[in-house]
């Protein structure tokens, strides 16, 4: 424990501490305040709200909540988009529901796809409403525990109690009715392997889920630019009254989308640039990133994490074979 | 009187010896080891394992990390000790690493520079200690975070059932920075085993040599368990308007020797 921790404890609490007497005598006030997400509502459509998350990384101080999770009323329940980063949060947003749209059962919870801060907060649903296609099932059957480990490490007591919980129905119908309410499925990739798009046929509202970002830098640890292009111009394309991104705010233009497309562009023909002329890893960080991008939170932390991201496959594309004996 | 004056003789003795003792601890002060900017509690240790003699904390040493691992198997680090005249050699360790020694450079006609990538065990200091030839250790580095298991997973080519048949296989790109300098990068398969991963024992690259066609020496790599899957090196050789090609030669622990053959554009392209 760094003395920084201990500076606001008594010198006899910090012995206590130390002989191991009391079970924490000073935890209480290095940590004074319960951790609390304090999630907001935000009705962006008729009888659909948003939880907004920050347009930030993940950190001890946010607990992970940087996406933006749904819920919509239907006649005879809740329809659910994405859970959140940890049961804590899962938690926060059942009372969130209940508080809104009080005495109705969640009918169904779909997982758009499988990072972990859009369905960690699985856990505290009824398993059998909570639905993705096969493919992010699979993945988070493959990777949710390495991401949930990983997300204790980043922002620590927020995840306590958290567990990968991957959902129990596998989504096959392009269209689905739940609760005398009518939604689209879309199957779509390139953000991850698997990337569901849901409309609500009703108001007109796409829930893109992480293929769409609005001035927020989009994220690439498992990202297939050319197929996510095609998947932009395929929600582009969709008859929609509102787009809701995975992070950032509601958007009724679709500037969403070309913005997204616009960062994906550019990422991926600098890194091209770089990687053909032989620049290491570390000289593709630091290149400029245009300023027509300046408005993109996080933009410097997830342009340096995409270079890790895409580098190696570009290096073994654009890096021609060398003759040896 | 014969046994006083003895005994003073002795005194004298005694009186000088403990001066240089007391000499030899002062010269000792003199070469002290500087603070560790990186406040690592493997500091000492590293100093007087691998840069023997006097040390200098240097910030001519430009040591390029990233402050998170994103991939904890492929951490790129660059060294850019091109302010520094003489270099002798660079010796590059991951404090906190299982084994830390990453590798040694010696760039004998090549500028002071390196790129390569690394595994990491935890998060860790990356330190740098560049020799120059007056003796003098100049060190720098960063301080990387990470999420952890770098070293002791199984390379990925072990989920290959064939990944021998690409042994050496080797990717590359040379420019012509300058008339007189090139850039070269390489990509050379090889599992890189640790020897901690369970049931894989040690078999990685130790040694890369980079020679102009008629036989120069430019630069030397010893290369250490450390170094991540697929050694990418990137490297700076001063050549002539004459070289148009480079010579890379690599060896494993196995003694598996590889050749390699990279054209060197006669046109300038920085």
């Amino acid at each position: 424990m760094s003395s920084s921790l201990l500076d606001g404890c008594s010198r006899r609490q910090v012995l206590q501490l130390l002989a191991g007497s009391a079970a924490c005598a000073c935890c209480g006030l290095v940590h004074a305040n319960k951790l609390a997400y304090n999630l907001a509502a935000t009705e962006i459509a008729s009888g659909t709200w948003a939880v907004h998350g920050a347009t930030e990384y993940f950190t001890l101080e946010n607990g992970g909540n940087i996406v933006n999770v749904a819920f919509v009323e239907v006649p005879d329940g809740v329809v659910v988009i994405d859970t959140g980063p940890s049961r804590r949060y899962g938690e926060a947003l059942l009372q969130l529901i209940e508080k809104t749209i009080p005495g109705k059962p969640v009918l169904r919870v779909y997982n758009t796809h499988h990072h972990p801060d859009h369905f960690l907060g699985n856990q505290v649903f009824d398993e059998s409403v909570v639905a993705a296609p096969q493919q992010v099932i699979d993945n988070i059957l493959a990777e949710g525990d390495g991401f949930a480990d990983n997300m204790y490490r980043l922002v620590g007591d927020w995840m306590r109690g958290t567990a990968s919980i991957a959902p129990t129905v596998a989504l096959e119908n392009n269209k689905e009715e739940i609760g005398g309410r009518a939604f689209s499925l879309f199957y779509l990739s390139g953000h991850t392997s698997s990337d569901l798009v849901v409309r609500d046929d009703e108001t007109g509202v796409v829930f893109s889920g992480d293929l769409a970002f609005y001035n927020r830098a989009p994220t690439t640890p498992h990202a297939d630019i050319d197929v996510w292009q095609e998947s932009l111009q395929s929600i582009a394309a969709l008859d929609r009254e509102l787009i809701l991104p995975g992070h950032g705010l509601q958007d009724s233009s679709g500037e969403s989308l070309s913005q997204t497309a616009d960062y994906l562009d550019w990422l991926q023909a600098s890194l091209r640039d770089a990687a053909g002329v032989g620049l290491t890893m570390n000289e593709a960080m630091v290149l400029p990133i245009p300023t027509r991008f300046s408005g993109l939170d996080v933009v410097d932390t997830e342009y340096k994490r995409s270079v890790v991201h895409m580098y190696l496959a570009l290096e073994d594309e654009l890096m021609p074979l060398i003759e040896s004996d | 009187m014969r046994k006083l004056q003895m005994f003073k003789t002795i005194r004298k003795l005694a009186g000088l010896t403990a001066l240089l003792l007391l000499s030899g601890n002062v010269f000792a002060m003199e070469t002290e080891l500087p603070a560790d900017p990186l406040n690592s509690v493997m500091w000492e240790n590293m100093a007087s394992r691998f840069f023997p003699g006097e040390v200098v904390i240097d910030q001519r040493v430009i040591v390029h990390g990233p402050l998170d691992a994103e991939n904890q198997m492929q951490v790129p680090i660059t060294v850019d000790a091109t302010q520094l005249d003489d270099v002798v050699q660079i010796v590059a360790l991951a404090d906190l690493n299982p084994i830390p020694h990453i590798l040694t450079l010696h760039p004998t006609r090549a500028q002071p520079f390196i790129g390569f990538r690394v595994k990491l065990e935890q998060a860790s200091p990356i330190r740098v200690g560049v020799q120059t030839a007056d003796g003098v250790w100049h060190v720098n580095g960063v301080i990387v975070n990470a999420a952890g298991g770098g070293c002791t997973a199984p390379a990925l080519a072990h989920g290959l059932s064939d990944w021998y048949k690409t042994l050496g296989q080797g990717r590359g790109i040379t420019r012509r920075e300058s008339a007189d300098l090139a850039r070269l990068s390489v990509r050379l398969r090889h599992p890189m085993d640790t020897g901690l991963a369970p049931g894989i024992p040690v078999f990685y690259m130790n040694q890369i040599e980079v020679t102009s066609p008629a036989g120069e020496k430019l630069a030397n790599i010893e290369m250490y368990e450390p170094i991540s899957e697929n050694p990418t090196l990137t490297l700076k050789p001063l050549i002539t308007d004459k070289i148009d090609e480079l010579l890379v030669y690599a060896r494993d622990t196995e003694a598996n020797e590889f050749r390699y053959t990279l054209p060197v554009p006669a046109a300038i392209d920085n």
